[in-house]
């Protein structure tokens, strides 16, 4: 009889590690040679604007797609040949909500046990657990219609966790939900991670991702443009210093030549301002050119990153 | 075996299977409803209403009462329809609005799974409201306006079973194929019009054209209409039940596979 033991293998390796990952739609290469790893006890943030290939990297992971090319393991289980093995260790939260609207609360969790095998074990007491736990057992018996935005969240993440996964995939996890509904959430993905779940997560929020991530993975036109520490990552994208100065100033086309002339990247319009990423000597050398003009400097934020990432290349 | 063929077997399409059977359990009462009283009205209103007008014909070289001869096509008929309407509306709504199926296939489940899962819960219904439909009719045998052959009422269920398989196959490719609920009226007059009321379940379709003989030696329902007919009024295993298994079998397996493929289009975007 088959049991809940991992997969030899699982003890040596992330648990999940995706290898140049490819996946065409009508010939348009939306994920494109994308690697990606996530320990246990480790959130991984997928980061990148509209369309740059976030879900659709999530969406092979967990095998709702298969992939054009590349290789997929889950808890030392290769996805292409043993995917049954490879779902059994996967949760997902997916971006819609996708509970079982014909079946209660507490139905939507025994439901979701009968789509694993080998069954999680004690399964009742485990489904009142996670609804006491997420704060869902007053509703245990009513239809999940009624829930509120951040209580349907609280459903999803609890069905994804049922069957007592080691890897969570959570699409957009708090879109659409009000600030104290989205500081549950974090708190309880913090938690997960704490009891040592690998977690990967896509998410259009900097706060987000910033508070959440251990590693960072910076995806733009499905490629992988920078990985790491969030703060790695800002340096080597965007630069030391960002430099926000009043886009209505008429010293702005002066500064705009020296940035050409200095070969920099073209500074970045927001409203009225103007945002210009600088390493050290570049900020000196524009503190000694524009010394008169009126302007601020601040650490880069993943903000400015999303910025850059939503300017056409 | 074909990994499509193959998943009818496998536990993950009896998981499908049995969330649908759970859902229909909470609310058999009122489920069952429909099909217990439609049977009922339909045999007092054009088996006894109508058919009191209609006196005995001949069919097959046999005199018969309008009301026997409609009562086994009524069994095809019940089987085609819950089956088909399953596969189409029911399946629809669960893939496009309720999202069952993506919340299914983010677990071991995969969508020759989902598909398979729909199609044995068709064709279970299918069959549940088919054996509705002959109590129904023994109810009538009881009051003496039905004489049947009953010892081959219960192995016409199998029959039924398999029929019912056929015709979920064929719903399920206009779930996969129309643009929206609103274009549901498309099957309807593409293939229940046609195939339900030209296969001898309401009426004798007889002709000597060419184009009359080739339908009905090509539409399904027509011989198995007629194969449960014989094998009811008559009490005789007949051509028309081979030759409707066997179109049922072709229709399953041609039609699995390229659900299969269309739904992976619709569904993932891949294919």
């Amino acid at each position: 009889m088959p049991t809940l033991a991992a997969h030899p293998n699982a003890q040596n390796e992330p648990v999940l590690l995706a290898c140049g990952l490819v996946k065409q739609f009508a010939g348009r290469r939306v994920v494109d040679g994308v690697d990606l790893r996530c320990r246990a006890g480790q959130v991984l943030g997928l980061l990148g604007a509209n369309g740059a290939g976030k879900t659709t990297t999530l969406r092979l992971c967990y095998g709702f797609l298969q992939p054009d090319a590349g290789t997929i393991r889950v808890a030392g289980v290769d996805r292409h040949t043993d995917p049954e093995a490879a779902a059994r260790w996967v949760g997902v939260c997916t971006q819609d909500d996708t509970f079982d609207t014909d079946f209660t609360v507490r139905g939507n969790l025994e439901q979701m046990s009968r789509y694993f095998r080998p069954r999680p074990p004690a399964v009742k007491a485990r489904v009142t657990a996670l609804l006491e736990r997420f704060g869902l057992d007053r509703y245990a018996n009513a239809k999940p219609d009624i829930l509120s935005g951040g209580y349907r969240r609280r459903l999803m993440l609890a069905r994804a966790l049922v069957h007592e996964p080691r890897l969570l995939f959570l699409d957009e996890p708090t879109t659409g939900l009000d600030p104290q509904a989205r500081l549950e959430v974090w708190e309880l993905i913090d938690t997960l991670r704490r009891e040592g779940l690998g977690i990967v997560l896509t998410t259009h929020y900097m706060d987000e991702a910033e508070r959440l991530s251990d590693e960072l993975l910076i995806l733009r036109e499905g490629r992988v443009v920078a990985a790491g520490h969030s703060r790695a990552v800002l340096g080597n994208l965007i630069g030391e210093h960002m430099l926000v100065l009043d886009a209505r100033d008429p010293a702005v086309p002066a500064v705009r030549d020296w940035v050409r002339q200095a070969g920099l990247p073209e500074p970045t319009r927001v409203l009225s301002s103007l945002h210009l990423a600088l390493d050290g000597p570049g900020l000196a050398q524009f503190s000694t050119r524009f010394g008169d003009l009126r302007f601020e400097v601040r650490p880069p934020t993943l903000d400015d990153l999303f910025l850059k990432l939503a300017e056409p290349s | 075996m074909i990994p499509s063929y193959r998943a009818a077997f496998q536990w993950q399409s009896r998981a499908v299977l049995g969330r649908h059977l759970t859902v229909y359990r909470r609310n058999w009462h009122t489920a069952a409803l429909p099909p217990l009283l439609e049977p009922i009205i339909l045999l007092l209103a054009f088996g006894v209403g109508l058919g009191g007008f209609i006196p005995e014909f001949a069919w097959r070289g046999r005199p018969v009462s309008y009301l026997a001869y409609l009562a086994p096509g009524m069994l095809a008929y019940t089987a085609f329809m819950t089956a088909f309407f399953q596969a189409l509306f029911a399946a629809y709504i669960r893939m496009h609005y309720q999202k069952t199926w993506e919340g299914q296939l983010v677990t071991q489940l995969r969508l020759e799974h989902v598909v398979w899962g729909e199609v044995l819960w068709a064709a279970t219904l299918g069959t549940v409201y088919a054996l509705i439909v002959t109590l129904v009719l023994a109810g009538f045998s009881l009051t003496g306006w039905l004489q049947l052959y009953w010892a081959n009422a219960f192995l016409v269920l199998p029959l039924l079973f398999l029929a019912a398989l056929a015709f979920a196959t064929l719903g399920l490719l206009f779930t996969a194929l129309v643009p929206s609920i609103d274009h549901m009226n498309i099957p309807f007059f593409l293939v229940i019009m046609p195939l339900g009321f030209t296969s001898s379940t309401y009426f004798p379709l007889e002709g000597d054209s060419p184009w009359t003989q080739a339908w009905l030696v090509l539409n399904p329902l027509h011989h198995l209409a007629e194969g449960i007919r014989l094998l009811l009024l008559v009490g005789e295993p007949n051509h028309h039940l081979v030759a409707a298994c066997s179109l049922f079998l072709l229709m399953i397996l041609i039609l699995i596979p390229v659900d299969e493929r269309l739904l992976r289009r619709r569904v993932l975007g891949e294919g």
